[in-house]
């Protein structure tokens, strides 16, 4: 028979047990942290009726949007992000819902781009949201729980801040018409991509006069209080409570960089913008988002202004990676009982039994085989603990514990092993 | 205005070899002090203080509230509750240092011996930090008091715990492997102390 090849489509990936276990520790920390700040998760459909995501994202969007027909002649869709579906389930559902509403979903996005190194067809995003309010203790709670993602994942950060609203003012003073404004702001927002010599020509381009007296205006100086000290002149009411309820809420002032220059290419953005930078490494973008006015309206006919930010999970697992964070990860199993012999099976049953009655994460092994053969698993399996009871330990109610890190073995009273175990102390963890 | 919440109050040991001391130390600056039998405030006669005599284990907890404008207390018990209190003072009694100790016959001759081993302690937090800080892996069984009694019974390879003479690990056949910290009676003060707030 012939056999079918084992593969997967490009730009998608398959799992391994530790790989997982990996995705799903960070995964946790971040879901964590969302329940900690009054997030409840939500879930919308993988298909969808294709108007619903298609015509949202621009034309660019709308080409890496999977969209086909399926076997009832429907066109469907898969989301291109988490955004537009929570819009329509908010624009559905708004009536029976709390408002402000306050939601997190974590889901798989797909995008038809060409795969390349850092760009899949299909990965997860963390997103949180509030909708339903104007307050900009909002904005400073998305900031705080942006802070406690970051620091809970050990990483090195900074939230860089702008106020969509102040750089149209600014644009403005600058006499760039209305119509250009869009196209300008995205010009702007590449700036760390393609650099300032570009981002000069495609300003000119666009009929800037002085595009280089713009780039120098917009650029952060050393603190915030020097750059907002830039713009006296012009209402920096909305920055300057942004700051002033972040302080209030306890963010350390080192996390925040007031950066007049950041853009944030969607139109939809009306208010304050976030975009994390790792400070470990160069590494783009790790979260962003903003406020935004009006979301629904495509889908419902009342007014709602949110505020919310989406985390680049893949990005995060990859510096995580790279800087080494989750080499210590291990799987789940964290003892193993051996079957010495025939003879000791039901004994080593009532072992493991007693383990799996504690918090211990633990299993037994199937066959009374050379131990060496079950030393083996264990080691493939990266359990760190093996329990042995030979007819040495069963005569003295001891029970043997084999170390496979160290190697080194133990033997103590059998009475104390699951407290030995819950107790015990990884010095590295 | 209530008055009492005008007095600054003072905690110490209600009972245990650190009480009498703090007391005297209280005396020299000149605090005269009304004992009321086994009453668990104590006013005193020359000034608007009071001493309040609670679990030694419990004062970080009066001060950090601000229950207790101050407290004087082993510094030991002050790193084990991970208590970030100010320290006013060194009081120079009740020195005693943290160690770990195991039975004179015993294999374990140095701390990278105990791992694996089983460490009976009521030091938990300071015994893991310096298992992290010395890389030891090892399994920490949580006694409350009378830990050197342990390893006799085989409840434990080596303990945990303080020593100011030395005699009781003696008396237990007990030898020191490592110091890991000298403490002394401080004087630590409330970040919501009453004079504190005045000043500024």
């Amino acid at each position: 028979m012939k056999k079918i090849e084992p593969k997967i489509l490009k730009g998608t990936r398959d799992f391994s047990p530790l790989q997982m276990a990996k995705r799903n520790l960070v995964m946790d920390k971040i879901r964590q942290i969302f329940k900690q700040f009054g997030y409840d998760a939500i879930e919308t459909p993988i298909l969808n009726p294709a108007e619903t995501i298609l015509g949202k994202y621009g034309e660019e969007g709308d080409r890496m949007t999977y969209n086909f027909e399926d076997a009832g002649g429907r066109k469907l869709a898969l989301p291109f992000d988490l955004t537009v579906p929570f819009a329509r389930f908010f624009g559905a559902n708004w009536r029976d819902l709390p408002i402000p509403f306050k939601r997190y979903q974590i889901q798989r996005v797909w995008r038809a781009e060409k795969p390349q190194k850092g760009r899949l067809r299909e990965f997860y995003q963390c997103d949180i949201d509030i909708i339903g309010t104007r307050s900009l203790i909002a904005e400073a709670e998305i900031a705080r729980v942006i802070v406690s993602v970051f620091e809970e994942l050990d990483l090195k950060f900074k939230i860089k801040i702008n106020s969509r609203r102040l750089m149209n003012t600014i644009l403005k003073n600058f006499d760039i018409p209305q119509e250009n404004l869009i196209k300008v702001i995205r010009v702007i927002d590449k700036i760390l991509k393609i650099g300032e010599e570009e981002i000069v020509e495609k300003l000119k381009e666009l009929g800037i006069k002085e595009p280089k007296k713009i780039l120098q205006l917009l650029k952060p100086e050393k603190t915030n209080a020097q750059t907002l000290k830039k713009f006296a002149k012009l209402d920096l009411k909305e920055i300057d409570e942004f700051l002033t309820r972040c302080d209030e809420m306890g963010i350390d002032k080192k996390y925040l960089e007031f950066d007049p220059s950041l853009a944030r290419g969607l139109d939809y953005y009306t208010g304050i913008i976030y975009e994390v930078v790792s400070e470990d490494a160069d590494f783009g973008t790790l979260c962003a988002g903003g406020r935004y006015d009006n979301l629904c309206e495509l889908f419902c006919d009342e007014y709602f202004s949110g505020v919310g930010v989406a985390f680049g999970f893949e990005r995060i697992m990859i510096l995580l990676e790279d800087l080494g964070k989750l080499e210590d990860v291990t799987l789940n199993s964290k003892v193993l009982v051996t079957l010495f012999d025939e003879d000791s099976i039901k004994d080593s049953l009532k072992i493991y039994r007693i383990l799996s009655e504690s918090s211990v994460p633990c299993e037994v092994y199937f066959e009374p085989e050379k131990l060496g053969k079950q030393f083996k698993y264990a080691d493939k399996k990266q359990i760190p603990f093996v329990v042995i009871r030979g007819p040495e330990e069963r005569e003295k109610e001891e029970v043997t514990i084999k170390f496979m890190t160290s190697g080194k073995q133990k033997t103590i009273p059998l009475n104390q092993l699951t407290d030995y175990l819950s107790n015990y102390y990884e010095s590295n963890k | 205005m209530n008055l009492t919440n005008k007095k600054i109050r003072i905690a110490v040991q209600k009972r245990g070899r650190l009480q009498e001391p703090s007391l005297k130390f209280l005396e020299t600056l000149g605090l005269k002090i009304r004992k009321n039998g086994s009453k668990l405030i104590a006013a005193c006669s020359n000034a608007d203080v009071e001493i309040l005599f609670v679990r030694n284990s419990d004062i970080p907890q009066y001060v950090k509230y601000g229950v207790a404008d101050y407290g004087i207390l082993g510094e030991n018990v002050l790193v084990e509750k991970r208590c970030k209190l100010k320290i006013l003072q060194r009081l120079g009694f009740g020195k005693c240092s943290l160690v770990i100790a195991v039975p004179r016959k015993s294999k374990i001759k140095s701390v990278k011996d105990l791992s694996e081993e089983r460490i009976a302690t009521s030091y938990t937090n300071t015994l893991k930090k310096f298992l992290k800080e010395k890389g030891v892996n090892a399994s920490m069984i949580e006694i409350k008091g009378s830990v050197e009694i342990c390893p006799s019974l085989n409840m434990s390879d080596a303990i945990c715990d303080i020593t100011q003479t030395g005699s009781a690990l003696k008396e237990n056949d007990l030898r020191i492997v490592e110091e890991i910290m000298n403490s002394e009676a401080v004087l630590v003060e409330s970040p919501f102390s009453k004079l504190l707030t005045k000043s500024e």
